[in-house]
């Protein structure tokens, strides 16, 4: 049996005990999965047995107007094995676990996806801005933020003395 | 202070100065000063690499007398702003141009820092450094080549070797 059947007998396997959805896209596989569901999804992954998907190598935010999807991709540093794991919060009230009890370098990567688009990761260590102030107001990757005039952008910001 | 009228007063003050004793000092003082820039480097995206390339061997700024790149805004008199200015760099850009000693100039170096580039609609895109710090050269181009940091910087000594001429130019007679 080939790495790639084995990774699907046991993402299929996680898929039936968490509730989540598998397809395949581009050679890749994808589990759809509830957020209240997401530490037990991504601690199995990475234990996997023969194909553990132990590194993450990313984390991002995706607004999808209904919902909001927190999108996981994982892969190994032994192995071809690739993962990725989509998990569905509520738009308006964005809370879903920390994974930095697992990686511990998601740290940054959350607090990217808080900065764009607010989702609260629970658990999160220091969880505040990344890329932007920590006075900046809204969440600019969300589809409903509006941009500032220009009038405005071209202000110059005055710093904070604890900056 | 509104950056348009920091500018013209920067510009009333220097010609305040000017008595007919100064005048032929300043001359000289502005030839040797046009000859020998002293950049401070403020490279904030790939404009940087191309003013990189501009010392660099090939097209060596250093035949002008302009490879003395300086770390430290206190050591320098021209600031090349190479590259795209966020509005959370704008606070600390400001800071090193107020760092600089007088006599100073102010290159904007490509699109992003000329008028934003193609970020200028974006949510943490200042249009153009020219809103923060007085300006006086803009180079276009995204990234401009070495040729064209060399030819703004060219520009520049000019404006500073004939003030007189720059103010024909820009006020008529």
């Amino acid at each position: 049996m080939g790495n790639n059947d084995v990774l699907r007998k046991r993402v299929d396997e996680l898929a039936a005990r968490v509730n989540g959805k598998v397809e395949e896209m581009i050679d890749t596989l994808v589990l759809t999965v509830q957020g209240a569901y997401i530490t037990e999804t991504l601690t199995a992954a990475k234990n996997f047995a023969d194909v553990p998907c132990d590194f993450l190598h990313d984390i991002a935010g995706v607004d999808k107007v209904t919902h909001i999807e927190v999108v996981y991709q994982m892969t190994s540093l032994r192995g071809p094995q690739k993962l990725r794991v989509k998990a569905i919060v509520d738009r308006e009230k964005p809370v879903i676990d920390s994974v930095t009890r697992i990686w511990a370098g998601a740290n940054f990567m959350e607090r990217e996806a808080y900065d764009m688009f607010g989702i609260q990761f629970t658990g999160h260590p220091n969880l505040k801005r990344i890329y932007m102030w920590d006075d900046f107001e809204g969440f600019p990757l969300r589809k409903d933020y509006v941009t500032e005039p220009v009038e405005v952008r071209n202000t110059m910001r005055v710093r904070r003395d604890d900056e | 202070m509104d950056v348009a009228k920091e500018k013209e007063l920067r510009e009333a003050e220097a010609l305040m100065e000017k008595n007919v004793l100064l005048t032929s000092i300043d001359k000289l003082l502005n030839w040797g000063r046009g000859h020998s820039f002293w950049p401070v480097t403020f490279g904030l995206a790939c404009c940087a690499i191309e003013m990189m390339a501009a010392g660099g061997p090939r097209v060596d700024i250093s035949r002008f007398g302009y490879e003395v790149f300086r770390a430290s805004p206190r050591h320098a008199d021209v600031m090349i702003v190479a590259g795209t200015c966020t509005r959370k760099m704008a606070p600390l850009l400001r800071m090193i141009y107020d760092q600089m000693p007088e006599p100073k100039w102010v290159i904007a170096m490509g699109s992003c820092a000329s008028a934003g580039g193609p970020f200028a609609d974006s949510y943490s895109m200042l249009t153009g450094v020219d809103k923060i710090v007085p300006v006086d050269v803009y180079i276009p181009g995204c990234p401009p080549r070495p040729e064209s940091l060399v030819y703004g910087l060219l520009q520049l000594q000019h404006k500073v070797n004939h003030p007189d001429k720059v103010r024909l130019l820009k006020h008529g007679k």
